[in-house]
C-alpha cells in the first residue's frame, strides 16, 4: 500500500517512543509498517496518518546460544533471525512469506500462523518476552530471557496478533529450539478419487510430517507437476534416520491411497517448502483476493471444494492450498482484470461469508478491498475487545479501524 | 441474609458457612490464610454466574479455587470474601478424539484427564508434581508447568479456549483460532483475577511411540548442574530433565525406594520420548555429556514399571521431606539455563547463611529451581530464617537475569516483588488488562499487583 506521506523510521525505542507520545497528544494517527509483507491482512492503513516503520530498529539485543534463547529488535527480518539461527543449530518455526522483507515485529503482530505449527507449535509459544511502545509513549516490557515465568500476566502473548492496535512491539525475546538436520519434500499429482483417502492417510502417518498441503493452482509459485486436481506437496524434517522411515512409511500410505508416483527430493527441499508459504499471500496485481478458512483436518478439503465452487459460480478463477494437519485453506480467488474483478468481488465477498463467516482476507490489492469483510464476522468477546483497545489506546491513535469490529 | 441467597441459589448443600468448613478454606499450600465469609461448590456455569451476581449486589470479593494445592496463597480469601469451589465441576464435557482436544470443566483433575483419554493414545501434557489432586482450573489459573514442559510446554501451550464468567456474572467464551486479541492467552495465568474459567478446551497429545528414562549421578552438584547447563547448550531438549540433590534423593529413596542412588551429590533423571529412531540417539549423545562432566553412575529404566517408580519419586519428592523436617517453604525460580550452576552456589550460600536446611529438587532443562527450605515451625528463629533465605534466592535468581516465579505463580506471597523485575509502566500494562476485566477488584484481590501504596503507582492515569 502507498502512503501520502513518507514514513518516519525511527533508530532507537526511545525516538519512537517520543514520536509516539507527541503523535498521540497531538491527536494525530499512526500507521504501522514493518516489512510490508503481510500489509493484504486487515484493512488498509490510513493515508492520512503518520506512517511509523520499524525497518531501521534492527539487531540483536542479546544472543544467548547456550540458552537456546535470543532477543531482537522488531525490525529485524524473519531471515536475518534464521541465518543467525541456523549457524548455531537452532530455529524459530516462523514459517512466514517473504523472510527476507517480513520483520519479527510485524510477524508477530499478524499472528501470522504457519504451517509448521502442528509439529512445532505457534509462534507465540516461542515468545518469552517483549518490549511494547503504548499509545502514550511509555514502554512496557514483559517476560524475560528465561524460558518458564508466570510473574504477572502473559502480556508478549497477548501483543501477539493484536495487529499493533495496543502498542507498537519494539522487542521481541524467543525461546528456540534445536534445528532439524534434514529437510525432505514429496510432490506428487493429487488426482480426486485419490483426495480423501490420501488425506486420512496424511493425518495418521506413525511418523507426522512437518506440512503437508493439497495444492491447486499456484503453477509459477510452486514446484511439482500438477495434474487436472492438483498436487500434494509433505514435507518432512528431522534427523537423518528418522526421515528414512517416515519416507517409507509416507510413501506406502501414499501408495494405499492411490496416490500416483512421488518426487522426492533433499536438496532445495526449504526453499519449496517456503515457496508454498510466499505463495499464501502472493498477489496478481490487483486481479486476485486470497481468503483464510480456519477449519479441522477432516474438514479442510470439502469445505475449500465449496469454496471453490461458490468461486466458480461467479465467473472467478480459484487456486487453493489445503494445510491438511491444521484445517487451514487458503483461496485466491482472481480474474482477467482489476475491472473485471471490481465487478463482482463485493457480492462475492457477502457470498464468501455466508458460507464461511470467519473467512478472511489475507492478501489483496484491489481497490475495493476497502469493501471487503477483511475479519470476517466478530468473534463472541469483540465488545471486550474494544474496551480493551480503549484502555491501551483511549484515543485511537494506532492503526485504528484496521482490526476486527473497527477497532 | 448473605448466606440465605446464596442458598436460594445452589441448594443448601452448594453453601458452607459453618466456622469448621470455613477454616478449611482459609489456606491453600502457602503458609498464610484468610477467613472467608461463605464457601459455594457450585455445580454448573449457571451457578458460578448465580454466585458472582449475589455477590456483586453485596460487595464481596469473590476467589475462585480449585484444589488448593497452589504454593503462594493464590486460593487465599485475602480479602474475605466468598470462595468457589470448582470441585463438583468435574466432567468432561466433549471428547473429541477425531481433532484431539476435549472440552472439560475447571475442576477436573488433571491427572483423570490423561486417564481418561489413555484408551484413545492420548493424554494432556501439562503435569505439575500435584497432578493426582490438582485441577485444570487450578493449572489454568497459575499457568502451572511440570517435568515435561521442558519439551511440551506449559499449560497455556495446551489450552485452546476457555469459557469464563466475569465480575458481573455475565458468561463469555473465548478461542485461540478467534480474529482478534488472544484473549485465551491474557487470561491463562491471570491467577483468578480476570475472570472465573468455567470450562475450557484443552489439547490433548498423541501418545508417544517411545520413551527412554535415565538416572545419572554425581559426586559434586556443580557437575551436574554443568552437565543440564552442556546438555542444553548442546541443542538437546530431552522430554524431561530433572535434578535432585543428595538430601532429597535420600528422603525420597526411604519413602518410595524408586531406585535412585543414594550417596551421590546430585542425581539427574532424564526422559526421551518421541520416535524410536530418535530417543536411541538422544541417550548416547546425553551419556556422552553426561560423562564428560563426570557422572560416576548411569542406568537406563529397563521396564515401563522402573520407569514409573522413578517418577513417582520425583513427583512425590517434597512430600518425602517430612522425614528430615516438619515443615519445608518451596521457593520456585526460573534463571538462564546457563545460570544453573551459579544459582545453585547462591541457594547453598543463603541456606548456610541463615542455617537452614535445603533440598534442591528441580527443572533443571528449563532453568527452574525449587529450593527446599526445611523448618519446624513451631520454632520462630527457623521460620524468620526460612524467610530470609527465601528472599536471598529471589534476589539471587533476579541478580542472574531470571524471574521471580517461573511456575507456580504470585499470588499473595510474591506480589510485593513484583516491582523488582518489572518497572511501574510494566505493571501499569497489566493494570489496564485488569481495568477491562476487574474494573473494582473484586476477583482474587490482593493477588498479583503490589499491595499498599504501590497500587495507585501501577493505576494508569
Amino acid at each position: 500500500m502507498r502512503t501520502a506521506t513518507p514514513p518516519v523510521a525511527p533508530e532507537t525505542i526511545d525516538a519512537l517512543a517520543t514520536i509516539v507520545a507527541q503523535t498521540d497528544r497531538a491527536g494525530g494517527k499512526i500507521s504501522i509498517a514493518g516489512g510490508n509483507t503481510l500489509c493484504g491482512m486487515g484493512l488498509p492503513l490510513d493515508e492520512s496518518a503518520l506512517t511509523l516503520s520499524t525497518l531501521r530498529l534492527t539487531g540483536v539485543v542479546a544472543n544467548e546460544s547456550a540458552d537456546l534463547t535470543i532477543a531482537v529488535r522488531a525490525g529485524m527480518t524473519l531471515q536475518g533471525v534464521s541465518v543467525l539461527l541456523a549457524g548455531q543449530g537452532q530455529f524459530i518455526p516462523f514459517d512466514a512469506p517473504a523472510p527476507q522483507y517480513a520483520t519479527v515485529g510485524g510477524t508477530l503482530a499478524a499472528g501470522w500462523l504457519g504451517p509448521r505449527r502442528h509439529r512445532y507449535g505457534r509462534l507465540r509459544d516461542y515468545l518469552i518476552g517483549s518490549a511494547i511502545v503504548l499509545a502514550d509513549g511509555s514502554v512496557a516490557r514483559a517476560g524475560g530471557m528465561v524460558v518458564k515465568n508466570v510473574a504477572g500476566y502473559d502480556m508478549s502473548r497477548l501483543y501477539v496478533g493484536s495487529f499493533g492496535t495496543l502498542g507498537i512491539l519494539v522487542q521481541a525475546n524467543f525461546k528456540t529450539i534445536p534445528a532439524p538436520r534434514h529437510a525432505r519434500i514429496f510432490l506428487a499429482p493429487l488426482p480426486e478419487r485419490t483426495r480423501e483417502r490420501a488425506f486420512a492417510a496424511l493425518a495418521t502417518l506413525p511418523v507426522p510430517p512437518s506440512a503437508a498441503f493439497w495444492i491447486d493452482g499456484f503453477h509459477n509459485a510452486i514446484d511439482g507437476d500438477d495434474g487436472d486436481e492438483g498436487r500434494v506437496a509433505v514435507l518432512l524434517d528431522g534427523s537423518e534416520a528418522l526421515l528414512e522411515r517416515a519416507t517409507r512409511e509416507l510413501r506406502s500410505a501414499l501408495g494405499r491411497a492411490g496416490v500416483p508416483e512421488t518426487r522426492v527430493f533433499d536438496a532445495g527441499a526449504r526453499e519449496s517448502f517456503q515457496r508454498i508459504v510466499d505463495a499464501y499471500v502472493a498477489n496478481l496485481g490487483e486481479r486476485s483476493v486470497t481468503y483464510r478458512i480456519a477449519s479441522f483436518p477432516a474438514e479442510s478439503a470439502p469445505r475449500a471444494l465449496q469454496a471453490h465452487e461458490l468461486a466458480r459460480r461467479y465467473g472467478l478463477r480459484t487456486e487453493t492450498i489445503v494445510d491438511a494437519l491444521n484445517g487451514d485453506v487458503v483461496l485466491r480467488v482472481s480474474d482477467l482484470d482489476s475491472r473485471t474483478l471490481g465487478g463482482k468481488i463485493e457480492s462475492f465477498d457477502d457470498a464468501m461469508h455466508e458460507l464461511e463467516p470467519r473467512a478472511q482476507v489475507i492478501a489483496c490489492e484491489h481497490p475495493h478491498r476497502i469493501h471487503l469483510d477483511a475479519w470476517g464476522e466478530a468473534p463472541a468477546a469483540v465488545e471486550r475487545m474494544r474496551a480493551l483497545k480503549a484502555r491501551f489506546d483511549p484515543n485511537r491513535t494506532l492503526n485504528a479501524g484496521r482490526f476486527v469490529g473497527g477497532i | 441474609m448473605l448466606r440465605e441467597r446464596l442458598i436460594d441459589a445452589l441448594g443448601t448443600d452448594g453453601v458452607k458457612t459453618e466456622p469448621e468448613d470455613l477454616s478449611v478454606y482459609a489456606f491453600d499450600a502457602y503458609t498464610d490464610g484468610g477467613r472467608p465469609l461463605a464457601v459455594v461448590l457450585p455445580r454448573s456455569t449457571r451457578e458460578v454466574s448465580a454466585v458472582v451476581k449475589i455477590a456483586r449486589e453485596f460487595g464481596e470479593p469473590i476467589v475462585a479455587r480449585g484444589a488448593g494445592t497452589g504454593l503462594c496463597g493464590g486460593a487465599v480469601p485475602a480479602a474475605g470474601g466468598i470462595v468457589i469451589s470448582t470441585m463438583r465441576m468435574n466432567r468432561i464435557l466433549e471428547l473429541d478424539v477425531k481433532n484431539r482436544r476435549a472440552r472439560v470443566e475447571p475442576g477436573l483433575i488433571n491427572l483423570d484427564l490423561s486417564r481418561r483419554v489413555a484408551a484413545d493414545g492420548l493424554f494432556y501434557a501439562p503435569d505439575p508434581s500435584s497432578q493426582q489432586i490438582s485441577t485444570i482450573g487450578g493449572n489454568i489459573a497459575t499457568n502451572a508447568g511440570g517435568p515435561h514442559c521442558l519439551s511440551y510446554g506449559t499449560t497455556v501451550n495446551h489450552v485452546l479456549g476457555l469459557e469464563i464468567v466475569d465480575e458481573t456474572g455475565e458468561v463469555f467464551t473465548t478461542s485461540i483460532d478467534d480474529s482478534g486479541y488472544d484473549l485465551t492467552a491474557a487470561l491463562v495465568g491471570s491467577e483468578g483475577t480476570l475472570g472465573i474459567v468455567t470450562s475450557a478446551w484443552v489439547r490433548l497429545l498423541a501418545q508417544p511411540e517411545a520413551v527412554r528414562v535415565w538416572v545419572a549421578a554425581f559426586d559434586q552438584i556443580e557437575a551436574a548442574s554443568e552437565a543440564v547447563s552442556a546438555i542444553v547448550a548442546a541443542g538437546i531438549v530431552p522430554t524431561a530433565l530433572e535434578m535432585m540433590d543428595s538430601v532429597i534423593v535420600a528422603a525420597v529413596e526411604a519413602a518410595f525406594h524408586a531406585g535412585y542412588p543414594t550417596g551421590a551429590a546430585a542425581v539427574l533423571l532424564v526422559e526421551s520420548a518421541g520416535f524410536e529412531e530418535d530417543v536411541g540417539a538422544a541417550e548416547s549423545a546425553i551419556r556422552a555429556i553426561v560423562n564428560q562432566r563426570g557422572a560416576r553412575y548411569w542406568r537406563g529404566a529397563r521396564t515401563a514399571a522402573e520407569r514409573a517408580a522413578l517418577w513417582a519419586g520425583r513427583k512425590g519428592a517434597a512430600g518425602a521431606t517430612g522425614r528430615i523436617a516438619p515443615n519445608y517453604y518451596t521457593q520456585d525460580v526460573c534463571v538462564p539455563r546457563s545460570k544453573l550452576p551459579a544459582a545453585l552456589r547462591a541457594v547453598e550460600a543463603a541456606a548456610a547463611e541463615h542455617a537452614i536446611t535445603v533440598g534442591n529438587v528441580f527443572h533443571a532443562g528449563d532453568g527452574n529451581l525449587h529450593p527446599l527450605l526445611m523448618y519446624d515451625r513451631r520454632d520462630r528463629r527457623q521460620v524468620a530464617a526460612v524467610v530470609l533465605t527465601g528472599n536471598a534466592i529471589l534476589e539471587s535468581a533476579i541478580e542472574l537475569g531470571g524471574t521471580i516465579s517461573g511456575e507456580h505463580g504470585i499470588g499473595w506471597e510474591k506480589r510485593d516483588a513484583m516491582t523488582r523485575v518489572y518497572t511501574t509502566a510494566d505493571l501499569a500494562a497489566m493494570g489496564r488488562v485488569r481495568d477491562v476485566f476487574d474494573p473494582r477488584r473484586r476477583l482474587n484481590p490482593e493477588k498479583i499487583f503490589p499491595s499498599g501504596a504501590r497500587c495507585s503507582e501501577v493505576t494508569p492515569p
